[in-house]
C-alpha cells in the first residue's frame, strides 16, 4: 500500500508542477499576443460592395494558436441581416505574425430586392457584431465578441425632381428637361446612368438617359432631356432607373407637378 | 497543582506542532498567494480587470493554508487523513465554482471575452481525485498499522 501511496504522491506533485507551469506560461504568452485592424478599403463591383478590413495577429507567446475565425454580422437596425462574413486562419505558429484581410461583402442585390430599399434613400444606423474565436495552445477555446453600430449613408438621399421646362425642337416634338437631384451619402461612388421615363396612365410618353459620376459624400444635380411627341398626353409620373457599378435599381416612381 | 503540571506537559508536547504548523502555513501562503501575485505583477497583467479572479487566488491560498495548518496540528492521528480527504473535496468544489464549470466570461466595456477552460478544470479535478485517493489509502494504511500495533504482544 505504501508504494501505491508514494506513486500517487509523485503523480499528484508532477501534475501540480505541470499545471502551474502551464498556467504561468499561458498567462505570460497571452500577454504577448497582438491583434488589430490596420486599414479599411471599400470597393464596388458586380452589385457587391466589399469592405476589406486588414488585420494582423502577432503570436509572440509560447503556444500555437489554431482555428482563428473572424466573423462579422451586419444587421439593419430592425434586425434584418445584411451580411455575414467569415475569415479563417487555420494556424498561427508561436513567434509568427499573420496578416489577412477580412472582407465584408454587402450584396446590393439583396438590398434592392429585399426589405432594405429604404437604405438607398434614408440614412440609417447598422448594427455590427464581430466575433473572433480561436483555440489557444490546441487546448483552450477562446472567443471575443464585440458589438457596435456604424452609420449608413444612403446613396440616393433626398432624391427629388425639379421644375420641368419644355422647349419646341420641331413641329412634331417637344423637349422636356427634367432636373433630378440627390445626395450620395454613401462611402462608395456612383458611376453609371440614370434613365428617366415620363408616364401618363401607365403609358410611356418618352424617356431619356444621363450619365452620372458622383463621388462619395457628394450631392448630385443633373438634368435628363426627354423628347416627347407634341400631341402626347401630359405626363403625370416619372419612373427613374439607376444603373451603376454598385447597384441597379428601379423604377422609382415619382409624381410630377 | 496536578492540573497545572498536566497543562504544562500538554503545552510542551503541542508547542512543536504549533510552531511547525505556523511555519508550514506561512510557507504555503508565500507559495500560493505571494508568488502568484508577484508573477502577475511582473508580467504586467491587468489585475484590476480580473479582480474577481485575483480574489479567487486569495481564497484558494486560504483554503490550502487552513488545511495544511489543521493537518499539521492533527498529525499522527487519523484526523490528519480525514482532513486531507476534506481538503480534496473542498478543492474540487472550489475549482468547479471558481472556473464556473469551465466557462469563464470577462467583459471589458463593449468587448466580451469567453474562455472554455474545461480541459484545465479536468486537469485540476484529476489532481484532486488523485489527492482524494491518496488520502483514502493513507487512512486505510494508518488504521491497519494501528490495528497491527495494538495486536502486537508487549514484552
Amino acid at each position: 500500500m505504501k508504494q501505491a501511496i508514494r506513486a500517487l504522491s509523485v503523480a499528484t506533485t508532477a501534475l501540480w508542477i505541470l499545471i502551474v507551469l502551464f498556467s504561468v506560461t499561458s498567462i505570460y504568452s497571452a500577454l504577448k499576443l497582438g491583434f488589430g485592424f490596420e486599414r479599411t478599403e471599400v470597393s464596388a463591383s458586380d452589385d457587391v460592395l466589399t469592405v476589406s478590413m486588414s488585420f494582423f495577429f502577432d503570436n509572440g507567446g509560447l503556444y500555437d494558436i489554431s482555428n482563428l475565425n473572424v466573423t462579422t454580422d451586419l444587421n439593419n437596425h430592425d434586425g434584418t441581416r445584411i451580411s455575414n462574413s467569415t475569415t479563417l486562419v487555420p494556424l498561427i505558429s508561436r513567434g509568427s505574425r499573420v496578416e489577412r484581410a477580412h472582407n465584408i461583402s454587402i450584396s446590393m442585390d439583396d438590398i434592392v430586392t429585399g426589405d432594405l430599399t429604404d437604405l438607398l434613400f434614408q440614412d440609417s444606423v447598422l448594427d455590427i457584431a464581430m466575433y473572433v474565436s480561436l483555440k489557444y495552445a490546441h487546448a483552450i477555446p477562446l472567443q471575443l465578441s464585440f458589438n457596435t453600430t456604424i452609420p449608413w449613408g444612403a446613396p440616393l438621399a433626398n432624391l427629388s425632381i425639379g421644375e420641368i421646362t419644355t422647349i419646341d425642337i420641331d413641329p412634331a416634338h417637344l423637349q422636356k428637361t427634367v432636373p433630378i437631384s440627390f445626395e450620395n451619402h454613401s462611402f462608395f461612388a456612383l458611376n453609371g446612368t440614370v434613365r428617366l421615363e415620363l408616364v401618363d396612365r401607365d403609358q410611356s410618353v418618352g424617356a431619356g438617359t444621363v450619365n452620372i459620376s458622383v463621388p462619395p459624400m457628394t450631392p448630385c444635380s443633373t438634368q435628363v432631356e426627354v423628347v416627347v411627341r407634341r400631341n402626347a398626353a401630359v405626363p403625370t409620373k416619372a419612373r427613374i432607373y439607376f444603373e451603376t457599378a454598385a447597384f441597379s435599381f428601379g423604377p422609382v416612381v415619382m409624381p410630377l407637378g | 497543582m496536578a492540573d497545572v503540571e498536566s497543562i504544562r506537559n500538554w503545552l510542551i508536547k503541542i508547542a512543536p506542532r504549533i510552531t511547525k504548523a505556523v511555519i508550514k502555513g506561512f510557507l504555503w501562503f508565500l507559495l500560493l498567494y505571494m508568488v502568484p501575485m508577484l508573477i502577475l505583477s511582473m508580467v504586467s497583467a491587468p489585475i484590476d480587470f480580473f479582480q474577481e479572479y485575483t480574489t479567487y487566488i486569495g481564497v484558494f491560498a486560504a483554503i490550502a493554508v487552513f488545511f495544511v495548518v489543521i493537518a499539521e496540528l492533527l498529525s499522527k492521528t487519523v484526523f490528519q487523513h480525514a482532513c486531507n480527504i476534506a481538503k480534496a473535496l473542498v478543492m474540487m468544489v472550489f475549482f468547479v465554482h471558481a472556473l464556473n464549470g469551465g466557462f469563464l466570461t470577462v467583459n471589458f466595456e463593449t468587448i466580451r471575452i469567453s474562455v472554455d477552460l474545461r480541459v484545465y478544470l479536468a486537469m485540476l479535478l484529476a489532481i484532486s481525485f488523485l489527492g482524494l485517493a491518496k488520502s483514502a489509502l493513507q487512512t486505510l494504511n494508518f488504521l491497519s498499522e494501528k490495528i497491527t500495533d495494538d495486536k502486537l504482544p508487549t514484552h
